[in-house]
């Protein structure tokens, strides 16, 4: 990945540098093996004035596409759909190694522009004319139900945002690498209450991409151990505010979890090290829950006890998730992919020993569709 | 403060935090129009009864074209409320006061609160539609340019 924050660099930039990255983490793949490629990006026209980004992202990288070569958009789960597209391509057999990049050019010169274009992110003419740009507001009142609902404190939101801080430090590329006390992430200043500073990820500019092959061309490519994709699962309900079936237990990602484990013939309980769409503390602890690592109501407790962290049940998160990476949008699912895949070939920045399956979680939207992937050392 | 000098007098719609509310450019144009009313309104499936919302030009249960306008009510009760002092985008004052209201049972949804107070709003407060007037968009018929007006809702407190 490039390195992730607030950038002095355009679009373009990011996504070479992403691509760098990725050829030089992998020197036995070039450019010149890869024949197709998908780019994630959502906010592409809207900041940049840019679209058919894909061929651009091929000139500047010197991969010539054969098989495909397009964008996909999912906002914060851009780059886990190009990932699964990717993943269903290389199957059939239509593309054979597939490059996925994603990323965003998010600050723009003047800070209103990006609050003000968020407003794109919701059901534009219902939900977006009501001032719903910025999350925030949607996460604080999810936070307010689930304190209410399940007895969550804030000191169990504060947790995470502890845990993942700490965490951001085996990110070199990370938006935040600076550890943050209990105390400091209790005291934090307010954004919309009950979530404080530290509750809530950033905005970021920053890109990732990562190589999917079919396994006999990956052998050759590769000396690295294999990474497989088990299970895959994408699901929605709702999109508007006015159709979310339930706030504190998202059905969708129960959906999309259980479709992925399916696949991937696993359970929660076999997931080793996974990484959640952490946008909010608050989510993590949902995530937990639905993501089926504890019973219902019980995320609060299971950060509380540490089960999310190293040594715990599932360490959560392990790179700093987007609390401390932050959060280019198109790029936040490969930024995951990659760290998985780092633990599953045991050289992580900080290992979870012995990890054999691992599982990345996005949220997009109004908490309107999640996306779940399960990785693992075995096919 | 300096701007790009060939926009300058633009209308430009991908920057319009309102909806494209002309008949020209709406199917669902009458919702708006109830509003200039102070109705609040859905549609209905004859076919198949499902009530939607958002308003739509085809029933998503059915696929039936035959939807009739239906009154929701204009009075709410507040489940949550936020108040959001950062980060409020350009057009809406600070704080920006959010609720989810609860429509008679008949619909659950997310909503600004306006003419209303940091901590005034509490849980089981009732709410009603405030309809208010917004920019005026531009159309281009033909050579001339018609400017057609446009409202947009809230909810405010019913008690001040």
């Amino acid at each position: 990945m490039s390195q992730w924050g607030v950038r002095e660099a355009s679009q373009r930039d990011v996504f070479q540098e992403a691509g760098k990255a990725c050829f030089e983490d992998n020197p036995g793949v070039s450019n010149k093996d890869v024949d197709g490629l998908i780019v994630a990006s959502a906010y592409t026209e809207r900041c940049s004035f840019q679209t058919h980004l894909a061929p651009m992202v091929a000139e500047y990288l010197g991969i010539k596409p054969q098989s495909i070569c397009c964008r996909v958009e999912l906002l914060c789960a851009s780059g886990s759909s190009g990932i699964i597209l990717a993943y269903g391509l290389v199957r059939s057999g239509v593309a054979d190694v597939v490059m996925v990049a994603g990323g965003e050019k998010l600050y723009v010169p003047e800070k209103w522009e990006i609050f003000y274009s968020e407003m794109a992110s919701v059901d534009h003419d219902f939900d977006g004319a009501q001032g719903l740009g910025l999350p925030p507001p949607v996460f604080a009142m999810v936070a307010k139900q689930h304190m209410k609902q399940f007895g969550t404190t804030k000191e169990h939101l504060a947790l995470v945002s502890v845990k993942n801080r700490r965490n951001g430090l085996n990110n070199p590329k990370a938006q935040f690498r600076e550890p943050i006390t209990l105390e400091a992430a209790m005291t934090a200043k307010p954004i919309v209450p009950p979530l404080t500073l530290y509750d809530c990820c950033p905005i970021t500019d920053g890109a990732a991409a990562v190589i999917l092959a079919c396994e006999e061309k990956a052998r050759h490519l590769t000396d690295k151990p294999l990474v497989y994709i088990r299970g895959t699962g994408q699901a929605t309900l709702n999109n508007m505010s006015a159709n979310m079936p339930d706030w504190t237990t998202w059905e969708a990602l129960k959906i999309a979890a259980k479709k992925a484990y399916k696949d991937a013939r696993v359970g929660p309980h076999d997931i080793d090290v996974a990484q959640t769409h952490d946008c909010f503390t608050i989510s993590e602890i949902i995530e937990y829950e639905d993501l089926g690592f504890c019973e219902k109501g019980e995320g609060g407790v299971f950060i509380q006890e540490g089960k999310s962290d190293f040594g715990g049940k599932v360490p959560v998160n392990t790179d700093g998730g987007l609390l401390s990476c932050g959060h280019p949008f198109g790029g936040t699912g490969i930024r995951q992919g990659i760290e998985i895949m780092k633990q599953l070939q045991g050289r992580a920045a900080r290992q979870v020993e012995g990890a054999e399956v691992g599982l990345t979680h996005n949220l997009s939207g109004f908490i309107a569709a999640h996306t779940v992937l399960v990785y693992g050392r075995q096919p | 403060m300096p701007g790009l000098k060939i926009l300058e007098g633009r209308y430009i719609a991908t920057m319009d935090l309102y909806p494209q509310e002309a008949k020209e450019f709406n199917r669902i144009y009458p919702f708006y129009e109830f509003l200039k009313e102070g109705r609040f309104t859905t549609t209905r499936c004859k076919d198949c009864g499902l009530q939607s919302f958002p308003p739509r030009v085809i029933c998503p249960n059915c696929l039936s074209e035959n939807l009739e306008w239906v009154d929701l009510p204009t009075r709410a009760k507040v489940k949550v409320v936020t108040e959001e002092e950062v980060g409020v985008p350009l057009g809406f004052e600070t704080p920006l006061i959010h609720a989810l209201i609860d429509l008679g049972g008949k619909l659950t949804m997310f909503t600004r609160i306006v003419n209303c107070k940091v901590g005034q709003l509490k849980e089981g407060d009732e709410v009603r539609l405030h309809v208010f007037p917004v920019d005026p968009v531009p159309v281009q018929i033909g050579r001339q340019v018609v400017q057609k007006d446009r409202v947009f809702f809230a909810f405010e407190p019913s008690t001040p």
